[in-house]
């Protein structure tokens, strides 16, 4: 296995990648830390927001600033399983005459997959994605293969319930770390945006990171330590968001139709480590459990029918919630 | 691929108790808590059962069967169940294929072709892929092109159910349902070993699971378990048991005549019996005790046991029936 770096070089990579990406999108210094804590931890992201806040270019400016390989995929409903992870192919042999079957392979064997509108896509061809999600390995042809590594998807989904879409069921969307939102752009950002074409500075991007580099960070971080209050303090928060337990908060039960399981006590923990590693500190603190507390848990509280006739969003619930449990 | 034994000996229980302690020793290096779900699972191996799985996401049930299948060096996979599954993407299919340069039909196997299959969600697929893979529980067998094929033995199905989001689901029929040998349910870890997995699995320490049993142990184990006799009380209380959670039954008990749709099918003793004597062979005793069948009450009539509205309405649930019947039924010996 590889080594692990510094801390301080950990920061330091952070630092400067979170300006190369805050050039190209703007306004959206929050969802860039946490996109770069997901990416420290080997953490899939679902990013979630309106229309033209710069989901698309964060994902390129990334693929750019680490070298790594980079391959989309518009989820569309006529979207088979093989048109992900590949098909095999019969054809002609170099010197002609026999024929020989070959693995064509597909979108999925790349390093950073862009998987755009996900619900928009039947359930059978999510799941290959969310497969290779999880085991980082595809079956196809009857045989299993092993994905390149690094493997990171940034998925998104049309945020609107139209007609036609297909939600992700709650066991499919624990497979991803983070459920990242990308914030809503004040006047001046989007005066910024239409002015300057930060778009333009896509093309300028260059290198800062080298793929192979990245997983002696990623051991960098899972080596910060959480203290025994902060565990106890992270075991705290996941278990107050289920409701019907003892430990369940009056408003976890009042709207809260299920609870975030174990994944996301584990995700709280190597999130916040790997926000103390950004701020140079090989130690956890309850701040950097509260950073990654709402990208953790968004997407892992199920909201009931009363939250939705009182507009609670699952931003409320884990405010409230952070407000409840102290460390 | 069936040993025979013969008699069993001391020496087989012996081993079969220190295989079942060598298994756990090595599940407990992945997996923190969920005690009872292992052995139980562990049971249902040892009985040649299938488990039916209920428990929300993210407790790391996967992770569960997987390092279990790992202990027993078993081949493992896991098929995630969902409405526009096929018959064929379990089984598998007929391809056309070119062998010494002539076209042949090969069939490529499907992933029902593995010592242990999780069949995750399985109450988001209709019917007829239910069906496809209930079949190959009973039968071991597969038939796909008018071709019969062979499971690899043993053969184990877990099939979980998600509790919550009932939207678009497909419940498993009654009959389905009591193929299942146990029925499961797995909560929540307490906050002490939520604590230990949060410090086990964040760090760069590695669970390094070695298999502690062959398969050909586990053949062996399951002809042991048909082997243990069992006395004719411990028998009759397991007849009894079920019974008295049929409605109908002229020795139910008013809860059940009150609360109960169905009750439990005479499966629901053979398998009571069948898991008592998993459990006693996994302690490396050879006579089953009332315990042994008390023990396994739960998981083998949960599932076999339908409450009404009334019992909905007063929040009583199958297991608190089954709870009411191990007070209510006696045991051999007082007062038969």
């Amino acid at each position: 296995m590889g080594e692990s770096r510094s801390i301080g070089s950990v920061a330091q990579f952070q630092s400067r990648l979170a300006g190369v990406l805050g050039e190209v999108v703007v306004g959206q210094k929050e969802a860039i830390d946490h996109v770069i804590v997901a990416l420290l931890c080997r953490g899939h992201v679902l990013l979630t927001g309106g229309a033209a806040t710069g989901k698309g270019l964060l994902v390129l400016a990334l693929a750019k600033a680490t070298q790594m390989e980079f391959k989309r995929i518009q989820f569309t409903p006529d979207l088979m399983p093989s048109d992900i992870t590949g098909s095999e192919v019969l054809e002609e042999s170099a010197g002609g005459g026999e024929r020989i079957k070959r693995f064509v392979p597909g979108p999925i064997f790349t390093n950073l997959l862009m998987a755009d509108e996900i619900n928009r896509t039947p359930p059978k061809t999510q799941s290959a994605l969310l497969e290779g999600m999880q085991e980082r390995q595809v079956t196809a042809g009857g045989e299993t293969r092993p994905l390149p590594s690094p493997f990171w998807v940034m998925a998104t989904k049309t945020s609107f319930e139209t007609d036609g879409t297909y939600p992700l069921p709650e066991a499919q969307q624990d497979r991803f770390m983070l459920n990242v939102e990308m914030r809503r752009l004040s006047e001046e950002d989007e005066l910024r945006i239409v002015t300057s074409e930060p778009a333009a500075e896509l093309a300028k991007i260059t290198p800062i990171i080298q793929k192979e580099e990245l997983e002696s960070y990623q051991r960098t971080v899972r080596d910060v330590t959480v203290p025994a209050p902060m565990q106890q303090y992270i075991v705290n928060l996941a278990s107050a968001t289920r409701p019907g337990t003892p430990d369940a908060t009056e408003a976890i039960n009042r709207y809260v139709a299920w609870g975030a399981g174990v994944r996301a006590t584990q995700y709280l923990a190597l999130g916040a480590k790997a926000k103390a590693a950004m701020d140079g500190r090989d130690v956890v603190s309850a701040e950097d459990v509260r950073f990654v507390s709402l990208p953790v848990m968004r997407h892992r509280i199920g909201l009931n029918f009363r939250a939705e006739s009182e507009n609670m969003s699952a931003a409320n619930v884990v405010g409230a919630l952070l407000e409840a449990i102290r460390a | 691929m069936t040993t025979t034994i013969g008699s069993i000996g001391k020496e087989h229980l012996a081993r079969l108790a220190q295989a079942k302690q060598d298994v756990l020793r090595e599940i407990r290096k992945a997996i923190i808590g969920q005690d009872d779900i292992v052995l139980d699972v562990l049971n249902s191996f040892f009985a040649g059962g299938h488990c039916l799985i209920t428990g929300v996401p993210g407790l790391a049930k996967t992770l569960l069967i997987s390092s279990l299948g790992k202990a027993l060096h078993l081949s493992f996979k896991r098929i995630q169940f969902t409405p526009d599954l096929m018959p064929s993407d379990i089984i598998g299919h007929d391809m056309l294929a070119m062998e010494n340069g002539r076209r042949e039909l090969r069939f490529v196997k499907g992933p029902i072709f593995s010592n242990i299959v999780l069949a995750d969600e399985i109450n988001r697929t209709p019917p007829k892929t239910q069906a496809a893979l209930l079949e190959a529980m009973q039968e071991h067998q597969v038939t796909a092109g008018g071709e019969t094929y062979h499971l690899e033995e043993p053969f184990f199905v877990l099939a979980t159910q998600n509790p919550i989001e009932q939207e678009g689901t497909y419940p498993l029929p009654l009959a389905q349902q009591d193929r299942f040998m146990f029925s499961l349910v797995i909560g929540y870890p307490t906050k002490q070993e939520e604590v230990q997995i949060l410090d086990a699995t964040t760090s760069n320490r590695q669970a390094d699971i070695r298999p502690a049993m062959t398969q050909e142990d586990l053949l062996t184990a399951q002809e042991v378990v048909r082997h243990i006799p069992v006395a004719s009380p411990i028998a009759r209380y397991a007849v009894r048991l079920a019974a008295a959670s049929r409605p109908d039954d002229k020795n139910a008990p008013d809860f059940v005549r009150e609360y109960v749709t169905l009750g439990a099918s005479l499966r629901g003793a053979q398998y009571l019996v069948l898991a008592a004597r998993a459990r006693a062979a996994m302690d490396g005793r050879l006579a089953v005790s009332i315990d042994d069948v008390r023990g396994a009450a739960a998981g083998v009539l949960r599932h076999r046991i339908i409450v009404n509205f009334k019992a909905d309405a007063a929040r009583i649930n199958s297991d608190e029936i089954v709870k009411r019947l191990l007070k209510s039924v006696a045991a051999p010996g007082s007062g038969l």
